[in-house]
């Protein structure tokens, strides 16, 4: 009786204690209607390309998710943090367990930008009242990772001379890894001469055509620092009275750092730039001029609400006898802005030191260049200028002044990125 | 002359072979439990594919559910009922968790992806009483999908509040036709009368 009495319990209470779990009565409640809210995000992860962009306060934020509990609102939050921060057309949220007991890993994967397979830009356009018009404008047709681009330019601005012409490239952003670009650029011009320029030069110093192609090397070193390692082979055919062509074939290395905080949907920004670049032209690949430039450059912008200011420097120089095309020019629409870079020094010069400050309010411009080119330390004479003006959108229209005893004579310019 | 015979045993594996059939055929089968209407649907299974997809990366996913009842040639709607469930998937405990936002909300644990797809479908069981059991019945499950949308809530900000689900956006869902790119799922059946369904034939 007493086997038959515990075979029956046995009978009763086993089922129920095998019975799976999920019959037991539903709860009334108000909390997270997600269950993963219990769990611990153990990390916060971001891959993809661009995460160094990622501003200082951004990631402070994304740390601090560490630790905490699993919280889709807060994760959503900066998830399209990340997406406006980086300008991408999308960032995914992939969570997946960790490596302790109720954590998980949250990771950030920043998506590649659909490319345009092809796309028309027209990169810069100028007015100037001293140079008259410059344009660049390109053609790029973008197949796999792969960017072919065709392009025209005429440029008064920027050097010396004049020069007009065609320019294509190649590049290849993604070489087995996401740290290494190639990129081979070819470029034809054909130059005009300042009659200013051609008063001072010697017969054997200007050229009426040259050719660049430039096979160039871009490697991530350690995020936000690049190095590009390259070599531009240039032919240029002088303006003697026996045509003579001459090569200047360059080593070219340039170092560059660019680290931003905050993005334009902040209150506030801040974006730093530097770079230093060497161009040497070498007997080793045959060049004629045998020349070491020197050049860094470093920008530092802040931005708060409608406020905006930046900073910039500029110094370099040159040893050895380098083509024109090299030299610093200053008095153009970026640098001693009011300046006219003839009067200044028509061919340019193998040492440059300049800044300038810029402020705007709300689109209104002012501001403030100062610097010197020279090629003997006793031609060194500090140069100044002011300005006002107003910038919206890259576009930008203002009136610069020369700050120099005597007459005042106004350069006014107008254009879009430069 | 030789007369064939049909053999008993034929008989009885048609009856069933065919039977069995049409059970496996029923998309929408209806029960009826005392004064309500059950649902379920054991060839319809939401928590799959892209939906499961979005569960499985710990996010939740809300499900909008309709169900029509009408009656004579099936031009008079009886009953509609309307809810919304919001579906989440424990990473750990590899187990389904379902809210249905019906104030009070109710929620179920620890459930398989069956389990939580039959909890949704009895939630949606309905009061039959006035109908007359001759009187012949449609059904109609209508499931969708639903984006995430507003940081995380999953009917846009203001359908949540204390004194439960406003139910407006859910009337507006089942208003346009699912976007081809949304999940949903819709199930029919009948005629069918509660009389048959007391008596144990399926609906």
């Amino acid at each position: 009786m007493r086997k038959l009495l515990m075979s029956g319990m046995f009978a009763v209470v086993l089922p129920v204690m095998c019975a799976p779990l999920p019959d037991e009565p539903p709860d009334q409640e108000t909390g997270s209607t997600n269950v993963n809210t219990r769990l611990i995000v153990e990390s916060v992860q971001v891959s993809g390309r661009d995460r160094a962009r990622l501003s200082n306060p951004l990631r402070s934020d994304l740390d601090q998710v560490a630790g905490r509990n699993f919280d889709p609102p807060l994760l959503e939050r900066l998830r399209s943090r990340i997406k406006q921060e980086l300008h991408v057309p999308e960032v995914r949220m992939h969570v997946a367990k960790g490596g302790m007991p109720d954590h998980v890993i949250v990771n950030f994967e920043i998506g590649v930008e659909r490319e345009k397979r092809f796309a028309l830009d027209l990169s810069r356009f100028l007015y100037h009242s001293k140079q008259g018009w410059s344009g660049q404008g390109h053609a790029t047709m973008n197949l796999h990772e792969n960017a072919f681009s065709f392009g025209m330019v005429s440029d008064g601005d920027r050097l010396s001379e004049r020069f007009a012409g065609i320019q294509a490239g190649f590049e290849r952003r993604h070489v087995g890894t996401d740290r290494l670009r190639l990129r081979f650029d070819f470029s034809s011009f054909h130059e005009q001469w300042n009659q200013a320029s051609l008063l001072v030069a010697a017969p054997d110093e200007i050229y009426r055509t040259r050719t660049h192609f430039s096979p160039m090397a871009t490697v991530v070193i350690l995020e936000p620092l690049d190095v590009s390692v390259g070599v531009d082979f240039a032919r240029y055919r002088l303006s003697l009275p026996v045509a003579n062509t001459e090569s200047s074939n360059a080593v070219v290395t340039t170092l560059r750092y660019h680290q931003r905080w905050g993005s334009a949907k902040d209150a506030g920004e801040h974006d730093l730039r530097a770079s230093y670049s060497l161009r040497a032209g070498t007997h080793v690949f045959e060049s004629d001029p045998v020349f070491a430039r020197h050049q860094t450059e470093a920008r530092y912008r802040f931005r708060r609400g409608q406020q905006d200011l930046a900073v910039g420097f500029l110094a370099g120089t040159i040893s050895g006898r380098a083509p024109l095309y090299e030299r610093f020019v200053l008095g153009n629409a970026e640098t001693l802005r009011g300046w006219n870079k003839f009067s200044l020094d028509p061919l340019g010069a193998s040492h440059v030191a300049h800044g300038s400050i810029d402020y705007s309010y709300r689109g209104f411009l002012v501001f403030y260049d100062t610097g010197a080119v020279w090629d003997q330390p006793q031609e060194r004479e500090q140069k100044q200028s002011l300005g006002i003006g107003c910038r919206k959108s890259g576009f930008q229209l203002a009136v610069a002044f020369p700050v120099k005893s005597g007459t005042v004579n106004p350069v006014f310019y107008a254009g879009m990125n430069f | 002359m030789r007369i064939r015979t049909i053999k008993p045993w034929w008989v009885i594996a048609a009856f069933f072979s065919g039977m069995a059939f049409a059970m496996w055929a029923e998309e929408l089968i209806l029960t009826t439990h005392e004064s309500r209407l059950e649902f379920s649907a054991p060839r319809v299974h939401f928590l799959a594919g892209k939906p499961l997809e979005r569960l499985r990366n710990a996010s939740e996913v809300p499900f909008a559910f309709k169900v029509t009842l009408w009656s004579g040639t099936r031009n008079h709607m009886l009953r509609e009922v309307q809810t919304r469930f919001v579906v989440s998937y424990d990473l750990w405990e590899e187990k389904f968790a379902v809210t249905n936002l019906v104030t009070p909300r109710r929620t179920a644990r620890h459930l398989t992806n069956l389990a939580a797809e039959a909890w949704c479908l009895k939630e949606m069981s309905t009061d039959v009483t006035g109908i007359r059991p001759d009187e012949p019945l449609w059904a109609r499950l209508d499931i969708r999908a639903e984006e995430i949308r507003e940081a995380g809530l999953p009917f846009g900000r203001g359908s949540i509040s204390d004194s439960g689900i406003n139910l407006t956006p859910l009337i507006e869902i089942f208003s346009r036709p699912a976007a081809a790119t949304q999940p949903h799922w819709i199930q029919e059946t009948g005629p069918v009368t509660l009389d048959e369904l007391r008596r144990g034939r399926r609906g």
